[in-house]
């Protein structure tokens, strides 16, 4: 199966006296069909690892390549362009538009994107609000619903644009066990089922260990990665 | 495209719609300066635009007199143009005053479409009755023809100038010089001229009171009787032209007297020194009104760039959404150009409003009821939009290159 990111000894350093290394020779593919996770201590450079890939940060060396095309001397609205319209993502604070309802939400890339019509784009945003069990409140705006709520308000919008990736950074991280169970379940199925690509960070064991990959880092590093597939499926 | 343009200010007009007050204060600080813009500019330039029709009615807008700019080369220097001729203490030929070849000229300043010309001949005779003279100037014209060049019907209280065709020897004169004189329309007066003895006129008409020259030291008479009066028979010394459009006025002067040498004034040559103080007013008008709506963009300022600030959160997730710096600045500056819109449309009506109540006020000059003039011409309107607008696209320009300039990976990692 074709990788749909390859990172090639990226590096992140911030300029500054002394400089700041966030991330050194970090290299790894990220496969559609399997749900991933990056863990690690704070500050090891999971998030800064997480921005690389979903195109917001740009690496300071290395080659990142984006279904087989290098993607990081490209244009900002390049960049931009493809996180539209493949990337998805969903974020720890559910960043939600706060002038805006659920439905107004998860129809923004959509717009943005234009590919659909806005009665088709409407349709499509009630489909997914269905689908994260939140048909029912779509006329909220975010202040009106639950942490829980929100972030699967969050995931519906991160899938609008039908994405290859979808990224989360810490996407349980300020929920209560149950809605972070089912915000995982959702996040496993979006790979198992759909054959997308999800890659998380997190710092939950209890995430890490349902994933298919687990990406250890520590210092900037990948320190190694577990390959639960072989496992499930049999193959070595 | 347009339908991504909608989009964005859709954004733009929700972002708004949540901050309500501040949306209003600056709203209402452009509406005020487009609406006094409009009442000031339509004071200043209804004034002026009266003020010039005035200086252009008050006289035929080209006037060719029987002077020359400079005296009329000598014979001498005549023949030897190229040579270095330098004549000095000749006797100068004595000419007789007045337009030579005024038909000429006439039939020149006539070829001009929609022109009128109007021959008079100007020169002084004292009215007397009993024992008291009054020196004044009379005018000897052609009713058909002056009636057409001039406002002079207009200022008659009695009469009409083609009275004086019909009535022999007769003459207009002012309110003030009749009173003066003792006399009314129908009397006789003696005239008397340097040049030739008494004759009696009949007062036919009167101007009205308030036009000092005219009510008091002119007579209006027939031409070919101010001609006798005069004893100047066949002379004119004076040719009015009214154009079809004023403002050709100065060239069609330059090109009269080139061609005939008489001095030919425009009425822009004539009020030159009052046509500059009109521009100096519009300087100061112009930079004064310009202030107000300079400063009516501050608000503007203001609420995109506190916008900008409270979006940070916003403008990070929509980045990493996929839209782009360009997308993210044109939602900020679109704020402002729709508080700029509503600004302007609000500015509008109030400028209207204050205009009405300018309109209304009546003022009593000289026994008539006068209304302020003003200019409500559409210009202003646009002028004012126009002004706002550009102030207003500036003024939401600078903030919104922060938007644009917000790095989506600094608030990602440092939310709270």
């Amino acid at each position: 199966m074709s990788a749909i990111i390859e990172a090639r000894g990226l590096g992140r350093t911030l300029p500054g006296d002394p400089p700041v290394v966030l991330l050194r020779d970090v290299s790894l593919t990220i496969e559609p069909g399997a749900f991933t996770t990056i863990v690690g201590p704070s500050g090891c450079g999971k998030s800064s690892l997480l921005y690389l890939l979903g195109l917001i940060d740009r690496p300071t060396t290395g080659e990142l390549l984006v279904e087989g095309r290098e993607v990081s001397q490209l244009s900002g609205d390049a960049r931009a362009a493809i996180r539209l319209a493949r990337f998805g993502f969903v974020f720890q604070f559910h960043f939600l538009l706060p002038e805006f309802t659920a439905l107004e939400n998860v129809m923004l890339p959509m717009q943005r994107l234009a590919r659909l019509s806005s009665t088709e784009a409407r349709a499509r945003a009630l489909e997914l609000l269905a689908g994260v069990g939140l048909g029912e409140k779509h006329t909220k705006t975010p202040d009106r619903l639950s942490g829980g709520e929100r972030q699967r308000v969050a995931i519906a919008r991160a899938l609008a644009n039908d994405p290859i990736l979808i990224l989360g950074d810490e996407p349980t991280g300020n929920l209560d066990s149950h809605n972070s169970a089912r915000v995982v379940e959702t996040l496993r199925a979006l790979a198992h089922e759909q054959g997308r690509a999800v890659a998380c960070v997190t710092h939950d064991p209890g995430i890490a260990e349902v994933s298919d990959i687990q990406i250890e880092m520590l210092d900037g590093r990948v320190e190694r990665v577990i390959d639960r597939r072989g496992a499930v499926s049999g193959q070595p | 495209m347009i339908g991504r343009i909608g989009f964005l200010i859709g954004i733009a007009l929700r972002h708004l719609s949540r901050r309500r007050r501040q949306t209003a204060v600056a709203v209402s600080g452009v509406a005020v300066g487009v609406g006094f813009f409009l009442a000031v500019s339509a004071l200043m330039v209804g004034s002026q635009n009266d003020f010039i029709k005035q200086l252009i009615d008050a006289a035929p807008h080209i006037i060719i007199s029987d002077e020359l700019r400079s005296p009329s080369p000598q014979p001498g220097t005549r023949v030897y143009a190229d040579g270095a001729v330098d004549l000095h203490g000749y006797k100068v030929r004595t000419e007789v005053r007045g337009i030579k070849d005024w038909q000429a000229i006439m039939a020149a300043a006539n070829a001009v479409p929609g022109a009128i010309a109007s021959p008079s001949l100007t020169g002084g005779v004292t009215l007397r009755l009993g024992g008291h003279d009054e020196a004044i100037s009379v005018v000897g014209v052609e009713p058909e023809i002056e009636t057409r060049i001039s406002t002079i019907e207009e200022q008659l209280r009695v009469g009409h100038l083609r009275d004086l065709e019909t009535t022999q020897g007769g003459i207009i004169i002012g309110e003030d010089l009749a009173r003066r004189l003792g006399v009314r329309v129908g009397d006789i007066l003696a005239a008397t001229s340097s040049t030739s003895s008494g004759r009696s006129m009949r007062v036919v008409g009167l101007f009205k009171k308030g036009q000092t020259q005219l009510s008091s030291g002119v007579g209006y008479v027939l031409l070919r009787e101010a001609q006798s009066l005069l004893g100047r028979p066949f002379i004119i010394n004076r040719i009015g032209v009214k154009l079809a459009d004023p403002y050709a006025a100065d060239a069609v002067a330059k090109r009269l007297e080139a061609r005939f040498g008489y001095k030919a004034e425009s009425w822009q040559e004539r009020s030159a020194d009052f046509l500059s103080l009109l521009v100096t007013r519009n300087v100061i008008m112009y930079s004064v009104v310009s202030a107000i709506l300079l400063v009516a963009s501050f608000g503007i300022y203001t609420v995109v760039s506190n916008s900008v600030s409270d979006k940070q959160r916003d403008i990070a997730i929509m980045r990493s959404i996929g839209f782009s710096e360009g997308d993210l600045q044109f939602i900020f500056v679109a704020e402002g150009l729709i508080l700029a819109l509503i600004g302007v449309l609000v500015g509008w009506m109030l400028g209207y409003l204050l205009m009405s109540i300018l309109g209304s006020l009546e003022f009593p000059i000289g026994g008539e009821t006068e209304h302020i003039p003003l200019d409500r011409s559409p210009r202003q309107y646009a002028i004012a939009a126009a002004a706002s607008f550009f102030a207003g696209a500036i003024a939401a320009w600078l903030p919104s290159r922060k938007a644009s300039r917000v790095d989506p990976v600094d608030i990602l990692r440092g939310a709270v």
